[in-house]
């Protein structure tokens, strides 16, 4: 069930059980199926588990979209050298909150995912990197696990299998940086979440030097359920290229806010209007951000035209991301909020790369410059121009980020940005 | 749930469609007491606890801390992989991470004390000085910030009486603006030492205040 509102829109493969408590009791969860896909997968062999995997079309759930049983197969087939599951649990884009649902409702479902995602990449060792502000959610993962550890399903010879895979729960510090894979890394092994340079690729050189795979939190939570009916079956949802279901956490001006796990494909527009109750207080709809904070600005226009796959965003201008839809109504003030984002990026860039350094600073100084009613029109130009030399030019793509939804909201809600800097010029003749 | 204290406390309150106790949401029932020793291995970096009691003397590490820190060693194959953890376990005996305790960790784990110091610092989750009981963290990022966000976080500086970043006169409260705290869905979205308290708004913010100063972080 979506958590905290239901809707018959749904449906629900990984959020089956959100709002049941009893679910991240052991007992329950492997009386409701639960590790019989572990079971499975390790009969089955790790090659076979990532052709399920392949199969079902299953594209990773951060934000990148790639193809997660492709991302499998690059891992080394020998196991002369330890290899690691590094699940990211660092959830912090600014609108995304489904992978803390998904772990305290449903802890289980992630070890299990995990360890099929360990036996497929041939690791024995997975870490879970939360981010720490999940104080209360670690907690419930950290007990699920050790339940886990009691009954067998993880540490040395699983289920009687001759396997072994450890997992550790691992909290982060405060960085949105050590969400991006490769920082996530550095921060693993005690370092500044420093993104690294590619190549080397994280599944020649990854975690402590070794052959490493990074998932999502969501991804792996889907694998128990396709290893267990097959990549057919997962792909009666969703469309060609973005097959199965997704997490869409919907926040902002609805009426009802929340995670709706819907069939890739949806239609934006009915999103809003029927699974989420409609813009509050009847209000009329402005603008969305459908991927989370780093994705381009739509308009009313566009979101009628958006259907929620891979693919459709594109088509309107815009991407998927990790499905955070941010709805923003009349009232929204869309300058402030473009001027939040760009400070939340000014103070998570990590300062390695100058373009974003120095880049989402002043760009945060700026668009200040602009709400405080003392900027100028050139200053939309200067923004333009120093967010476009920020993309493509830094080792990670939080800068990128950045430009995103400051590029889009000047081009689409130009008129806001010039009643201010108007007003302003008004304020400073007087 | 008719009886709530007040509206939310870490669970969707009064505004979702599930009827769900406080303790059924957070997963108290289910996590219970975790022991100060960490419990299992595999678990026993998850507990960076920012508590209200604070020993900014306390030794690093002693008793069941030091169990707790050489479990969590022995789950990374070296030990600077352990330096987030131990970083986390001085603070939550201490309240905060002084240069006096990274000082300490580096030594513990075998590092440079200037290297500890780049990643203490780059990390805004260590407290670099000393916080008051509750730690009162609101996130005023976009989609808290819609909701009014701004308008939460002034009600928290009026009624705890101090200014933003600043510890209130009783020792009681810091007040800080957070970046997304993953609880979108939820706004505003406020995390006080190790608790998320969500869907508040201006007007719960005394009976909040009420609540800790009453009950401690529980």
């Amino acid at each position: 069930m979506a958590y905290p509102y239901v809707s018959d829109r749904e449906v629900r493969v990984v959020s089956k059980h959100f709002g049941d408590p009893l679910q991240r009791r052991i007992d329950t969860y492997v009386e409701r199926g639960g590790y019989k896909a572990l079971a499975k997968a390790l009969e089955v062999g790790p090659e076979d588990v990532v052709d399920i995997v392949k199969s079902s079309g299953l594209r990773g759930r951060g934000g990148a979209g790639f193809p997660t049983g492709v991302k499998w197969s690059f891992m080394p087939k020998d196991t002369n050298r330890p290899h690691y599951l590094l699940c990211n649990a660092d959830e912090s884009e600014p609108g995304t909150f489904k992978d803390r649902e998904l772990i305290r409702w449903d802890p289980h479902q992630l070890i299990e995912g995990c360890l099929i995602g360990a036996h497929a990449i041939r690791a024995q060792h997975v870490y879970i990197y939360c981010r720490g502000e999940f104080f209360e959610t670690t907690q419930v993962l950290a007990r699920a696990l050790e339940d886990a550890y009691a009954k067998g399903y993880v540490g040395e010879n699983i289920l009687g299998s001759g396997h072994t895979i450890d997992v550790t729960v691992h909290a982060g510090a405060g960085a949105y940086i050590c969400g991006e894979e490769t920082g996530l890394m550095n921060s693993l092994e005690g370092r500044r979440g420093l993104p690294r340079i590619k190549p080397p690729f994280p599944a020649a050189v990854g975690a402590f030097g070794m052959p490493s795979t990074i998932n999502n939190v969501e991804t792996l939570c889907a694998i128990p359920h396709i290893v267990t009916h097959g990549g057919e079956w997962y792909r009666q949802w969703g469309t060609e290229k973005s097959p199965g279901t997704k997490l869409f956490c919907v926040s902002g001006h609805v009426n009802k806010p929340g995670n709706y796990e819907l069939a890739l494909g949806f239609p934006l527009s009915e999103l809003i209007e029927d699974v989420c109750g409609g813009v509050r207080n009847g209000n009329a709809l402005k603008a969305v951000i459908p991927g989370g904070s780093s994705v381009p600005i739509i308009n009313a226009e566009e979101v009628s035209r958006c259907s929620l796959d891979y693919e459709g965003c594109v088509a309107v201008g815009t991407m998927l991301g990790c499905a955070s839809v941010i709805v923003m109504d009349e009232t929204a003030d869309i300058v402030k909020q473009v001027r939040r984002m760009a400070d939340f990026y000014a103070h998570e860039s990590c300062g390695q790369c100058t373009p974003c350094r120095e880049g989402t600073t002043w760009t945060a100084k700026i668009l200040r410059r602009i709400e405080d009613g003392r900027g100028t029109e050139e200053d939309l130009d200067t923004l333009m121009q120093t967010t476009q030399n920020m993309v493509g030019t830094t080792i990670c793509v939080l800068s990128d980020s950045v430009a995103a939804p400051v590029q889009s909201s000047i081009v689409k809600f130009r008129d806001e940005y010039l009643a201010l800097i108007r007003r302003g010029e008004r304020v400073g003749a007087a | 749930m008719s009886d709530v204290p007040f509206k939310n406390p870490g669970w969707a309150g009064n505004t979702g469609e599930f009827d769900l106790s406080e303790d059924q949401v957070r997963g108290d029932d289910f996590v219970g007491e975790r022991p100060k020793h960490g419990g299992h291995a595999s678990g026993s970096a998850t507990m960076p606890y920012m508590l209200a009691e604070k020993n900014p003397d306390a030794v690093l590490f002693e008793g069941e801390y030091k169990e707790r820190f050489e479990k969590i060693l022995t789950r990374y194959p070296d030990k600077q992989a352990a330096l987030l953890p131990a970083l986390s376990l001085a603070q939550e005996l201490r309240g905060y991470v002084s240069p006096a305790s990274m000082d300490r960790v580096a030594e513990l784990l075998g590092l440079s004390p200037a290297y500890v110091r780049g990643v203490t610092t780059f990390y805004t989750m260590y407290n670099k000085r000393p916080v008051g009981r509750h730690l009162v963290q609101v996130c005023t990022n976009i989609s808290c910030n819609l909701c009014g966000a701004d308008d939460v976080l002034a009600a928290f500086l009026r009624y705890t009486d101090t200014e933003l970043g600043e510890t209130s006169e009783d020792g009681n409260f810091t007040v800080i603006e957070a970046e997304c705290l993953a609880g979108c869905g939820f706004p505003t979205c406020v995390q006080i030492n190790s608790r998320y308290f969500e869907n508040v708004s201006p007007t719960e913010v005394p009976k909040i205040i009420e609540h800790l100063k009453a009950e401690g972080d529980s």
